[in-house]
Protein backbone atom coordinates (compact mmCIF):
# COMPACT_ATOMS: atom_id res chain seq x y z
CA UNK A 1 0.00 0.00 0.00
CA UNK A 2 2.76 2.36 0.79
CA UNK A 3 4.64 1.57 -1.65
CA UNK A 4 2.03 2.46 -4.16
CA UNK A 5 1.54 5.81 -2.80
CA UNK A 6 5.28 6.45 -2.97
CA UNK A 7 4.78 5.42 -6.86
CA UNK A 8 2.25 7.67 -7.23
CA UNK A 9 3.55 10.81 -5.39
CA UNK A 10 6.85 10.89 -7.20
CA UNK A 11 4.96 10.36 -10.64
CA UNK A 12 2.91 13.59 -9.38
CA UNK A 13 6.26 15.46 -8.32
CA UNK A 14 7.85 14.09 -11.74
CA UNK A 15 5.39 15.85 -13.52
CA UNK A 16 5.24 18.98 -12.10
CA UNK A 17 9.10 19.03 -12.02
CA UNK A 18 8.88 18.39 -15.66
CA UNK A 19 6.66 21.18 -16.57
CA UNK A 20 8.19 23.37 -14.67
CA UNK A 21 11.66 23.07 -16.55
CA UNK A 22 9.57 23.52 -20.04
CA UNK A 23 7.84 26.64 -18.85
CA UNK A 24 11.31 27.91 -17.87
CA UNK A 25 12.74 26.70 -21.37
CA UNK A 26 9.68 27.97 -23.56
CA UNK A 27 10.77 31.13 -24.00
CA UNK A 28 13.99 30.63 -25.29
CA UNK A 29 12.46 27.72 -27.10
CA UNK A 30 9.57 29.99 -28.94
CA UNK A 31 12.62 32.41 -29.74
CA UNK A 32 14.63 30.21 -31.64
CA UNK A 33 11.71 28.78 -33.67
CA UNK A 34 10.70 32.12 -34.30
CA UNK A 35 14.29 32.45 -35.74
CA UNK A 36 13.79 29.84 -37.73
CA UNK A 37 10.80 31.18 -39.46
CA UNK A 38 10.29 32.75 -43.05
CA UNK A 39 9.66 36.39 -42.39
CA UNK A 40 5.92 37.10 -43.41
CA UNK A 41 4.40 33.60 -42.29
CA UNK A 42 0.66 33.96 -41.72
CA UNK A 43 0.65 33.06 -37.61
CA UNK A 44 -3.42 31.91 -36.82
CA UNK A 45 -2.37 29.57 -33.68
CA UNK A 46 0.22 29.17 -31.68
CA UNK A 47 1.31 25.43 -33.40
CA UNK A 48 2.24 28.14 -36.18
CA UNK A 49 5.33 28.89 -34.78
CA UNK A 50 6.94 25.33 -34.65
CA UNK A 51 6.27 23.76 -37.18
CA UNK A 52 8.02 23.57 -40.63
CA UNK A 53 8.89 25.12 -43.15
CA UNK A 54 12.17 26.15 -41.42
CA UNK A 55 14.97 28.27 -42.77
CA UNK A 56 18.30 28.94 -41.59
CA UNK A 57 18.31 32.70 -44.21
CA UNK A 58 17.85 34.87 -41.38
CA UNK A 59 21.16 33.89 -40.00
CA UNK A 60 23.34 35.36 -42.37
CA UNK A 61 20.86 38.28 -42.95
CA UNK A 62 21.22 39.48 -39.45
CA UNK A 63 24.61 38.81 -39.54
CA UNK A 64 25.26 40.36 -42.73
CA UNK A 65 22.56 42.83 -43.00
CA UNK A 66 23.08 44.47 -39.40
CA UNK A 67 25.81 45.33 -37.01
CA UNK A 68 24.79 42.63 -34.65
CA UNK A 69 28.44 40.88 -36.20
CA UNK A 70 30.30 43.91 -34.96
CA UNK A 71 28.97 43.98 -31.57
CA UNK A 72 29.77 40.28 -30.97
CA UNK A 73 33.25 40.22 -31.63
CA UNK A 74 33.20 43.64 -29.45
CA UNK A 75 31.52 41.74 -26.67
CA UNK A 76 33.67 39.03 -27.21
CA UNK A 77 36.67 41.13 -27.59
CA UNK A 78 35.72 43.30 -23.92
CA UNK A 79 34.66 40.18 -22.08
CA UNK A 80 37.81 38.22 -23.18
CA UNK A 81 40.58 40.99 -22.03
CA UNK A 82 38.21 42.26 -18.84
CA UNK A 83 38.49 38.38 -18.00
CA UNK A 84 41.98 37.70 -18.38
CA UNK A 85 43.02 41.11 -16.64
CA UNK A 86 40.79 40.68 -13.81
CA UNK A 87 42.21 36.78 -13.16
CA UNK A 88 45.68 37.86 -13.42
CA UNK A 89 45.72 41.29 -10.96
CA UNK A 90 43.04 39.27 -8.79
CA UNK A 91 44.72 36.16 -8.20
CA UNK A 92 48.01 38.15 -7.81
CA UNK A 93 46.86 40.47 -5.04
CA UNK A 94 45.33 37.45 -3.60
CA UNK A 95 48.33 35.49 -3.37
CA UNK A 96 50.10 38.23 -1.66
CA UNK A 97 47.52 38.59 0.89
CA UNK A 98 47.14 34.64 1.20
CA UNK A 99 50.23 32.96 0.84
CA UNK A 100 53.26 35.70 1.78
CA UNK A 101 53.67 36.82 5.52
CA UNK A 102 54.17 40.98 5.42
CA UNK A 103 52.80 43.64 7.64
CA UNK A 104 49.57 45.02 6.62
CA UNK A 105 48.26 42.37 5.01
CA UNK A 106 45.15 42.18 7.09
CA UNK A 107 44.62 45.93 6.54
CA UNK A 108 45.19 45.33 2.91
CA UNK A 109 42.90 42.48 2.86
CA UNK A 110 39.78 44.67 5.30
CA UNK A 111 40.72 47.19 2.58
CA UNK A 112 39.25 44.90 -0.60
CA UNK A 113 36.44 43.61 1.65
CA UNK A 114 34.99 46.91 1.69
CA UNK A 115 34.73 46.61 -1.60
CA UNK A 116 31.72 43.66 -1.75
CA UNK A 117 29.62 46.67 0.13
CA UNK A 118 30.02 49.17 -2.75
CA UNK A 119 26.89 48.71 -5.31
CA UNK A 120 28.09 49.46 -8.52
CA UNK A 121 24.71 51.28 -9.63
CA UNK A 122 24.84 53.69 -7.05
CA UNK A 123 27.98 55.15 -8.36
CA UNK A 124 27.18 55.57 -11.92
CA UNK A 125 27.09 59.32 -11.74
CA UNK A 126 30.67 59.73 -10.29
CA UNK A 127 31.93 56.67 -12.01
CA UNK A 128 30.80 58.58 -15.28
CA UNK A 129 32.15 61.85 -14.55
CA UNK A 130 35.59 59.71 -13.25
CA UNK A 131 35.87 57.71 -16.79
CA UNK A 132 35.07 60.94 -18.85
CA UNK A 133 37.95 62.98 -16.60
CA UNK A 134 40.32 60.35 -17.38
CA UNK A 135 39.49 60.73 -21.50
CA UNK A 136 38.30 57.06 -21.44
CA UNK A 137 34.19 57.63 -22.07
CA UNK A 138 33.48 55.91 -25.75
CA UNK A 139 36.77 53.73 -25.19
CA UNK A 140 36.84 50.05 -24.48
CA UNK A 141 39.57 51.07 -21.90
CA UNK A 142 36.68 52.95 -20.37
CA UNK A 143 34.48 49.57 -20.59
CA UNK A 144 37.29 47.31 -19.09
CA UNK A 145 39.23 49.13 -16.19
CA UNK A 146 35.56 49.63 -13.53
CA UNK A 147 34.68 46.27 -14.46
CA UNK A 148 37.92 44.72 -13.17
CA UNK A 149 38.40 46.98 -10.19
CA UNK A 150 35.69 44.70 -8.04
CA UNK A 151 36.96 42.58 -5.38
CA UNK A 152 34.70 39.46 -5.57
CA UNK A 153 37.47 37.58 -7.52
CA UNK A 154 39.95 38.67 -5.00
CA UNK A 155 38.30 37.73 -2.00
CA UNK A 156 37.21 34.20 -3.91
CA UNK A 157 40.95 33.68 -4.52
CA UNK A 158 42.03 34.11 -1.18
CA UNK A 159 39.79 31.85 0.75
CA UNK A 160 41.05 29.45 -1.95
CA UNK A 161 44.96 30.50 -1.31
CA UNK A 162 44.31 30.04 2.42
CA UNK A 163 43.63 26.57 1.82
CA UNK A 164 46.88 24.91 -0.09
CA UNK A 165 49.32 23.94 1.90
CA UNK A 166 52.09 26.23 2.61
CA UNK A 167 55.07 23.30 3.29
CA UNK A 168 55.89 23.23 -0.46
CA UNK A 169 55.83 26.99 -0.83
CA UNK A 170 58.53 27.15 2.32
CA UNK A 171 60.84 24.58 0.61
CA UNK A 172 60.59 26.08 -2.94
CA UNK A 173 61.54 29.98 -1.01
CA UNK A 174 64.12 28.25 1.11
CA UNK A 175 65.92 26.95 -2.33
CA UNK A 176 65.92 30.48 -2.72
CA UNK A 177 62.48 30.57 -5.35
CA UNK A 178 61.09 33.40 -5.77
CA UNK A 179 57.54 34.14 -5.16
CA UNK A 180 56.84 35.00 -8.72
CA UNK A 181 58.19 31.12 -9.45
CA UNK A 182 55.78 30.19 -6.87
CA UNK A 183 52.98 31.55 -7.93
CA UNK A 184 53.50 30.61 -11.44
CA UNK A 185 54.40 27.51 -10.78
CA UNK A 186 52.70 26.25 -7.55
CA UNK A 187 49.91 28.57 -6.79
CA UNK A 188 48.37 28.79 -10.16
CA UNK A 189 48.23 25.33 -10.97
CA UNK A 190 46.80 23.99 -8.15
CA UNK A 191 43.95 26.87 -8.31
CA UNK A 192 43.23 25.66 -11.95
CA UNK A 193 39.75 25.22 -10.72
CA UNK A 194 38.82 27.65 -8.84
CA UNK A 195 40.30 30.40 -12.07
CA UNK A 196 37.95 28.25 -14.02
CA UNK A 197 35.04 29.51 -12.24
CA UNK A 198 36.14 32.91 -11.83
CA UNK A 199 36.53 33.25 -15.82
CA UNK A 200 33.60 31.72 -16.53
CA UNK A 201 31.57 34.33 -13.95
CA UNK A 202 33.72 36.82 -14.92
CA UNK A 203 33.14 36.27 -18.54
CA UNK A 204 29.38 35.87 -18.33
CA UNK A 205 29.18 38.94 -16.01
CA UNK A 206 31.02 41.32 -18.97
CA UNK A 207 28.80 39.73 -21.50
CA UNK A 208 26.13 40.68 -20.14
CA UNK A 209 27.01 44.13 -18.31
CA UNK A 210 24.18 46.61 -19.33
CA UNK A 211 24.37 49.97 -17.77
CA UNK A 212 27.62 50.63 -17.29
CA UNK A 213 28.22 50.37 -20.97
CA UNK A 214 24.81 52.20 -21.96
CA UNK A 215 26.61 55.14 -20.06
CA UNK A 216 30.27 54.75 -21.26
CA UNK A 217 29.67 54.23 -24.67
CA UNK A 218 28.24 56.02 -27.61
CA UNK A 219 29.95 55.23 -30.70
CA UNK A 220 27.33 52.73 -32.82
CA UNK A 221 30.54 50.82 -33.91
CA UNK A 222 32.16 50.30 -30.27
CA UNK A 223 28.82 48.77 -28.76
CA UNK A 224 28.58 45.61 -27.57
CA UNK A 225 25.85 43.57 -27.59
CA UNK A 226 23.61 44.09 -24.53
CA UNK A 227 23.16 48.10 -26.10
CA UNK A 228 23.41 47.06 -29.51
CA UNK A 229 20.39 44.33 -29.58
CA UNK A 230 17.16 47.33 -28.26
CA UNK A 231 18.38 49.85 -30.91
CA UNK A 232 17.38 47.03 -33.31
CA UNK A 233 14.58 46.06 -31.88
CA UNK A 234 13.11 49.10 -30.41
CA UNK A 235 11.69 50.27 -33.85
CA UNK A 236 8.05 48.27 -33.45
CA UNK A 237 8.37 46.05 -36.31
CA UNK A 238 5.67 44.42 -38.04
CA UNK A 239 7.36 40.86 -37.29
CA UNK A 240 9.46 38.80 -34.77
CA UNK A 241 11.26 36.90 -36.83
CA UNK A 242 13.89 39.08 -37.55
CA UNK A 243 14.12 40.34 -33.32
CA UNK A 244 14.13 36.95 -32.36
CA UNK A 245 17.23 35.69 -35.33
CA UNK A 246 19.00 38.70 -33.35
CA UNK A 247 18.27 37.31 -29.79
CA UNK A 248 19.73 34.23 -30.82
CA UNK A 249 22.70 35.25 -32.38
CA UNK A 250 22.98 36.98 -29.20
CA UNK A 251 22.23 34.11 -26.61
CA UNK A 252 23.82 31.08 -28.37
CA UNK A 253 27.32 31.08 -27.78
CA UNK A 254 26.06 32.06 -24.23
CA UNK A 255 24.16 29.19 -24.24
CA UNK A 256 26.66 27.20 -25.57
CA UNK A 257 29.34 28.43 -22.78
CA UNK A 258 26.74 27.07 -20.51
CA UNK A 259 26.16 23.67 -21.04
CA UNK A 260 29.80 22.81 -21.92
CA UNK A 261 31.00 24.66 -18.27
CA UNK A 262 27.83 24.15 -16.28
CA UNK A 263 29.81 22.45 -13.86
CA UNK A 264 32.22 25.67 -12.90
CA UNK A 265 28.73 27.64 -13.28
CA UNK A 266 27.57 25.89 -10.11
CA UNK A 267 30.55 26.07 -8.44
CA UNK A 268 31.53 29.83 -9.21
CA UNK A 269 27.72 30.56 -8.01
CA UNK A 270 27.74 28.70 -4.83
CA UNK A 271 31.36 30.21 -4.13
CA UNK A 272 30.01 33.80 -4.03
CA UNK A 273 26.90 32.76 -1.87
CA UNK A 274 29.38 32.00 0.61
CA UNK A 275 31.33 35.61 0.35
CA UNK A 276 27.77 37.16 -0.34
CA UNK B 1 62.07 44.60 10.76
CA UNK B 2 64.72 42.59 9.61
CA UNK B 3 66.35 42.48 5.64
CA UNK B 4 63.71 39.19 4.99
CA UNK B 5 60.55 40.77 6.30
CA UNK B 6 61.54 44.03 3.97
CA UNK B 7 62.28 41.87 1.22
CA UNK B 8 58.82 40.00 1.72
CA UNK B 9 56.96 43.46 2.41
CA UNK B 10 58.08 44.74 -0.76
CA UNK B 11 57.26 41.70 -3.32
CA UNK B 12 53.85 41.73 -1.68
CA UNK B 13 53.17 44.83 -2.60
CA UNK B 14 54.86 44.16 -6.37
CA UNK B 15 52.05 41.30 -6.14
CA UNK B 16 48.93 43.84 -4.94
CA UNK B 17 50.06 46.77 -6.26
CA UNK B 18 47.89 46.45 -10.05
CA UNK B 19 44.49 45.41 -8.14
CA UNK B 20 44.93 48.14 -5.66
CA UNK B 21 45.36 50.63 -7.70
CA UNK B 22 42.71 49.98 -9.88
CA UNK B 23 40.56 48.92 -6.66
CA UNK B 24 41.23 52.68 -5.57
CA UNK B 25 40.88 54.63 -8.41
CA UNK B 26 37.42 53.04 -10.08
CA UNK B 27 36.12 51.29 -6.95
CA UNK B 28 36.58 53.47 -3.72
CA UNK B 29 37.45 57.30 -5.40
CA UNK B 30 33.96 57.23 -6.72
CA UNK B 31 32.17 56.80 -3.73
CA UNK B 32 34.06 59.72 -2.22
CA UNK B 33 34.04 62.06 -5.61
CA UNK B 34 30.44 61.33 -5.48
CA UNK B 35 29.60 62.83 -2.18
CA UNK B 36 31.20 66.17 -3.66
CA UNK B 37 29.28 65.32 -6.74
CA UNK B 38 26.09 66.06 -5.08
CA UNK B 39 26.95 68.64 -3.01
CA UNK B 40 27.06 70.58 -6.29
CA UNK B 41 25.34 72.00 -9.56
CA UNK B 42 26.64 70.34 -11.74
CA UNK B 43 26.02 69.29 -15.76
CA UNK B 44 27.69 66.91 -18.13
CA UNK B 45 30.07 69.77 -19.20
CA UNK B 46 31.52 69.72 -15.27
CA UNK B 47 30.53 71.61 -12.26
CA UNK B 48 28.74 74.88 -11.94
CA UNK B 49 28.54 75.86 -8.97
CA UNK B 50 28.25 74.60 -4.73
CA UNK B 51 25.00 74.39 -2.83
CA UNK B 52 25.61 72.38 0.27
CA UNK B 53 23.03 69.81 0.89
CA UNK B 54 20.50 71.53 -1.76
CA UNK B 55 20.20 68.61 -3.68
CA UNK B 56 18.91 66.61 -0.79
CA UNK B 57 16.16 68.85 0.59
CA UNK B 58 15.04 68.57 -2.95
CA UNK B 59 13.89 64.79 -2.52
CA UNK B 60 11.92 64.92 -0.34
CA UNK B 61 9.50 67.52 -2.19
CA UNK B 62 10.38 65.64 -5.48
CA UNK B 63 7.33 63.66 -6.13
CA UNK B 64 8.84 61.71 -9.16
CA UNK B 65 11.86 60.68 -6.97
CA UNK B 66 9.59 59.24 -3.93
CA UNK B 67 7.33 57.80 -6.49
CA UNK B 68 10.26 55.92 -7.86
CA UNK B 69 11.77 54.87 -4.37
CA UNK B 70 8.13 53.64 -3.97
CA UNK B 71 7.89 51.99 -7.74
CA UNK B 72 11.41 50.31 -6.33
CA UNK B 73 9.73 48.76 -2.85
CA UNK B 74 6.48 47.78 -4.34
CA UNK B 75 8.86 45.32 -7.16
CA UNK B 76 10.79 44.65 -3.86
CA UNK B 77 7.74 43.37 -2.22
CA UNK B 78 6.44 41.84 -5.56
CA UNK B 79 9.50 39.43 -6.70
CA UNK B 80 11.25 38.57 -3.19
CA UNK B 81 9.26 35.99 -1.59
CA UNK B 82 8.26 34.32 -4.65
CA UNK B 83 12.68 34.43 -5.01
CA UNK B 84 12.37 32.90 -2.10
CA UNK B 85 10.03 30.16 -2.13
CA UNK B 86 9.71 29.08 -5.84
CA UNK B 87 13.92 28.68 -6.21
CA UNK B 88 13.78 26.07 -2.94
CA UNK B 89 10.59 23.80 -4.39
CA UNK B 90 12.93 24.00 -7.60
CA UNK B 91 16.16 22.66 -6.03
CA UNK B 92 14.26 20.40 -4.00
CA UNK B 93 13.06 18.74 -7.89
CA UNK B 94 16.58 18.92 -8.79
CA UNK B 95 17.81 17.60 -5.89
CA UNK B 96 16.43 14.26 -6.45
CA UNK B 97 17.67 10.78 -7.65
CA UNK B 98 16.21 10.66 -10.68
CA UNK B 99 18.20 10.32 -13.99
CA UNK B 100 16.35 13.57 -15.70
CA UNK B 101 17.98 16.19 -12.40
CA UNK B 102 20.71 17.20 -15.06
CA UNK B 103 17.91 18.14 -17.23
CA UNK B 104 16.16 19.97 -14.58
CA UNK B 105 19.03 22.01 -13.08
CA UNK B 106 20.29 23.04 -16.38
CA UNK B 107 16.62 24.47 -17.33
CA UNK B 108 15.89 26.27 -14.20
CA UNK B 109 18.96 28.25 -14.52
CA UNK B 110 19.27 28.16 -18.50
CA UNK B 111 17.56 31.90 -18.76
CA UNK B 112 19.85 33.13 -16.15
CA UNK B 113 22.94 32.64 -18.51
CA UNK B 114 20.75 35.43 -21.26
CA UNK B 115 21.67 39.27 -21.10
CA UNK B 116 18.91 41.36 -19.63
CA UNK B 117 18.41 42.71 -23.24
CA UNK B 118 17.81 39.67 -24.66
CA UNK B 119 15.29 38.46 -21.87
CA UNK B 120 13.77 41.81 -22.14
CA UNK B 121 12.75 41.83 -25.45
CA UNK B 122 11.89 38.14 -25.83
CA UNK B 123 9.40 39.02 -22.65
CA UNK B 124 8.06 42.10 -25.19
CA UNK B 125 7.63 39.74 -28.05
CA UNK B 126 6.22 37.11 -25.51
CA UNK B 127 3.66 39.35 -24.16
CA UNK B 128 2.73 41.29 -27.67
CA UNK B 129 -1.20 41.57 -29.03
CA UNK B 130 -1.63 39.56 -31.90
CA UNK B 131 1.93 37.82 -32.43
CA UNK B 132 2.66 36.97 -29.12
CA UNK B 133 3.17 33.95 -27.27
CA UNK B 134 0.83 34.65 -23.85
CA UNK B 135 -2.17 35.74 -25.67
CA UNK B 136 -1.90 32.90 -27.92
CA UNK B 137 -1.52 30.18 -25.16
CA UNK B 138 -4.56 32.35 -23.04
CA UNK B 139 -6.32 31.96 -26.59
CA UNK B 140 -4.93 28.48 -27.19
CA UNK B 141 -7.05 27.32 -23.90
CA UNK B 142 -9.86 29.83 -24.09
CA UNK B 143 -8.91 31.72 -21.31
CA UNK B 144 -9.49 34.58 -23.74
CA UNK B 145 -11.62 34.48 -27.20
CA UNK B 146 -10.37 34.06 -30.43
CA UNK B 147 -10.90 37.90 -31.15
CA UNK B 148 -9.75 39.64 -28.18
CA UNK B 149 -5.95 40.41 -27.29
CA UNK B 150 -4.94 41.75 -23.79
CA UNK B 151 -2.54 44.64 -23.78
CA UNK B 152 -0.28 43.91 -21.52
CA UNK B 153 1.59 47.20 -21.48
CA UNK B 154 -1.18 49.73 -21.30
CA UNK B 155 -2.40 48.67 -17.33
CA UNK B 156 -0.31 49.69 -14.42
CA UNK B 157 -0.93 46.54 -13.27
CA UNK B 158 -0.53 44.30 -15.93
CA UNK B 159 3.01 45.76 -16.78
CA UNK B 160 3.84 44.78 -13.19
CA UNK B 161 2.83 41.23 -13.35
CA UNK B 162 4.82 41.35 -17.18
CA UNK B 163 8.00 42.92 -15.22
CA UNK B 164 7.78 40.60 -11.96
CA UNK B 165 7.37 37.39 -14.33
CA UNK B 166 9.89 37.85 -16.32
CA UNK B 167 12.38 38.73 -13.76
CA UNK B 168 11.54 36.08 -11.56
CA UNK B 169 11.89 33.73 -14.88
CA UNK B 170 15.16 35.12 -15.45
CA UNK B 171 16.46 35.47 -12.03
CA UNK B 172 14.84 32.27 -10.20
CA UNK B 173 18.18 30.19 -11.43
CA UNK B 174 20.42 32.02 -9.23
CA UNK B 175 19.22 31.15 -5.77
CA UNK B 176 18.53 27.77 -7.57
CA UNK B 177 21.74 26.75 -7.20
CA UNK B 178 22.71 28.62 -3.71
CA UNK B 179 19.87 26.02 -2.34
CA UNK B 180 21.20 22.89 -4.25
CA UNK B 181 24.45 23.51 -3.01
CA UNK B 182 23.29 23.48 0.72
CA UNK B 183 21.22 20.69 0.22
CA UNK B 184 24.01 18.52 -1.00
CA UNK B 185 25.65 19.52 1.62
CA UNK B 186 23.23 17.62 4.16
CA UNK B 187 24.74 14.63 4.87
CA UNK B 188 23.34 11.50 3.16
CA UNK B 189 23.52 9.60 6.66
CA UNK B 190 21.51 12.27 8.30
CA UNK B 191 18.49 11.70 5.63
CA UNK B 192 19.12 7.75 6.02
CA UNK B 193 19.05 7.75 9.75
CA UNK B 194 15.83 9.59 9.57
CA UNK B 195 14.40 7.79 6.82
CA UNK B 196 15.25 4.20 9.45
CA UNK B 197 13.37 6.11 11.78
CA UNK B 198 10.55 6.30 9.81
CA UNK B 199 10.37 9.99 8.81
CA UNK B 200 8.28 10.29 5.75
CA UNK B 201 9.24 12.76 3.17
CA UNK B 202 7.62 15.45 4.34
CA UNK B 203 8.70 15.28 8.09
CA UNK B 204 12.25 15.23 6.37
CA UNK B 205 11.73 18.03 4.47
CA UNK B 206 10.26 20.28 7.35
CA UNK B 207 12.70 18.66 10.49
CA UNK B 208 16.34 18.12 9.06
CA UNK B 209 16.32 20.01 5.66
CA UNK B 210 14.76 23.70 6.53
CA UNK B 211 16.20 24.17 9.46
CA UNK B 212 19.72 23.04 8.02
CA UNK B 213 18.35 25.35 5.14
CA UNK B 214 17.96 28.12 7.50
CA UNK B 215 21.39 30.35 6.46
CA UNK B 216 21.10 29.88 2.99
CA UNK B 217 17.35 30.90 3.00
CA UNK B 218 18.94 34.19 4.82
CA UNK B 219 21.11 34.44 2.65
CA UNK B 220 18.89 34.33 -0.15
CA UNK B 221 16.24 37.16 1.23
CA UNK B 222 18.75 39.70 1.65
CA UNK B 223 20.38 39.03 -1.59
CA UNK B 224 16.69 38.96 -3.52
CA UNK B 225 16.28 42.01 -1.65
CA UNK B 226 19.70 43.65 -2.79
CA UNK B 227 19.57 42.78 -6.13
CA UNK B 228 16.09 44.03 -6.66
CA UNK B 229 16.53 47.65 -4.99
CA UNK B 230 19.12 47.87 -8.25
CA UNK B 231 16.42 46.77 -11.11
CA UNK B 232 16.87 48.68 -14.16
CA UNK B 233 17.14 47.25 -17.35
CA UNK B 234 14.67 44.97 -18.10
CA UNK B 235 11.93 47.68 -16.47
CA UNK B 236 13.80 50.51 -18.78
CA UNK B 237 13.70 48.25 -21.48
CA UNK B 238 10.06 46.67 -21.81
CA UNK B 239 7.79 49.28 -20.09
CA UNK B 240 9.89 51.95 -20.27
CA UNK B 241 8.83 53.16 -16.84
CA UNK B 242 5.35 53.54 -18.16
CA UNK B 243 2.09 53.70 -18.44
CA UNK B 244 2.71 57.14 -17.13
CA UNK B 245 5.90 56.84 -14.99
CA UNK B 246 4.18 53.99 -13.06
CA UNK B 247 6.43 51.54 -13.04
CA UNK B 248 9.46 53.86 -13.23
CA UNK B 249 12.02 52.42 -10.23
CA UNK B 250 14.63 54.20 -9.01
CA UNK B 251 18.14 53.48 -10.97
CA UNK B 252 15.72 54.31 -13.88
CA UNK B 253 14.71 57.62 -12.76
CA UNK B 254 18.49 58.49 -11.65
CA UNK B 255 19.38 57.78 -14.79
CA UNK B 256 16.68 59.88 -17.04
CA UNK B 257 17.55 62.84 -14.04
CA UNK B 258 21.56 62.60 -14.98
CA UNK B 259 21.85 61.96 -18.50
CA UNK B 260 18.26 63.11 -20.15
CA UNK B 261 18.16 65.96 -17.64
CA UNK B 262 21.64 66.87 -17.04
CA UNK B 263 21.60 67.30 -13.60
CA UNK B 264 24.15 65.08 -12.38
CA UNK B 265 24.11 66.52 -8.87
CA UNK B 266 21.38 66.30 -7.71
CA UNK B 267 21.52 62.37 -9.41
CA UNK B 268 24.24 61.82 -7.18
CA UNK B 269 22.12 62.92 -4.34
CA UNK B 270 19.57 60.24 -5.12
CA UNK B 271 21.69 57.26 -5.47
CA UNK B 272 23.29 58.17 -1.96
CA UNK B 273 19.77 57.31 -1.06
CA UNK B 274 19.62 53.50 -2.75
CA UNK B 275 23.76 53.65 -1.52
CA UNK B 276 22.28 53.92 1.83
CA UNK B 277 19.57 51.04 1.50
CA UNK B 278 21.50 49.02 -0.10
CA UNK B 279 24.92 49.15 2.01
CA UNK B 280 22.10 48.71 5.34
CA UNK B 281 20.95 45.18 3.64
CA UNK B 282 24.44 44.23 2.81
CA UNK B 283 25.71 44.29 6.58
CA UNK B 284 22.52 43.01 7.73
CA UNK B 285 22.99 40.24 5.26
CA UNK B 286 26.67 39.70 7.19
CA UNK B 287 25.38 40.12 10.39
CA UNK B 288 22.87 37.48 9.67
CA UNK B 289 25.82 34.79 8.34
CA UNK B 290 28.08 35.98 10.69
CA UNK B 291 25.40 34.92 13.66
CA UNK B 292 24.75 31.53 11.78
CA UNK B 293 28.06 30.38 11.58
CA UNK B 294 28.78 31.33 15.27
CA UNK B 295 25.68 28.80 16.19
Amino acid sequence: MRKQKVTIKSFVIMIISVLLALVMLLPVVWALFCSLQQEGKQITTIWDWFLPPYTLMNYPDVLMGTSTLRWFINSLAVAVISTVLSVIISTMAAYAIAKIPFKGSKWVYTFFLFGLLVPGEATIIPMFILVHNLNLINTFSGLVLPSIAGSMNLLIAVSFFRGIPTALMEAVRIDGGSELTIYRKIALPLSKPIIATISIMCFIGSWNNYLWPLLCIFDEAKYTLPIGIPTLLSVERPDVVIPMTVNMVASIPMIIVYLIFEKQIVQGISMEGIKG
Amino acid sequence: MNKRQIRATITAWVFILPFFILFTIFTVYPIIQGVWVSLNKWNLMGKQNFVGLENYKKLFTDDAFVGSLWHTIQFVLMCTPVLVILPLIMALFANRPVKYKRFLRISYYLPGVLSVSVISFIAKYTFAPYRGLVNGILRFFDVINTKSEILWFESTGRSWAVVVIMTIWWTVGFPMLLYLSALQDIPQETLDAAEVDGASGMQQLFQIKLPLLKPTILLVLMLQIIACFKVFGQIYMTTGGGPANTTRPLVMYIYQQAFNKNKLGYSAAMSYILFAILVVCTLLQFKLQKGEDEN
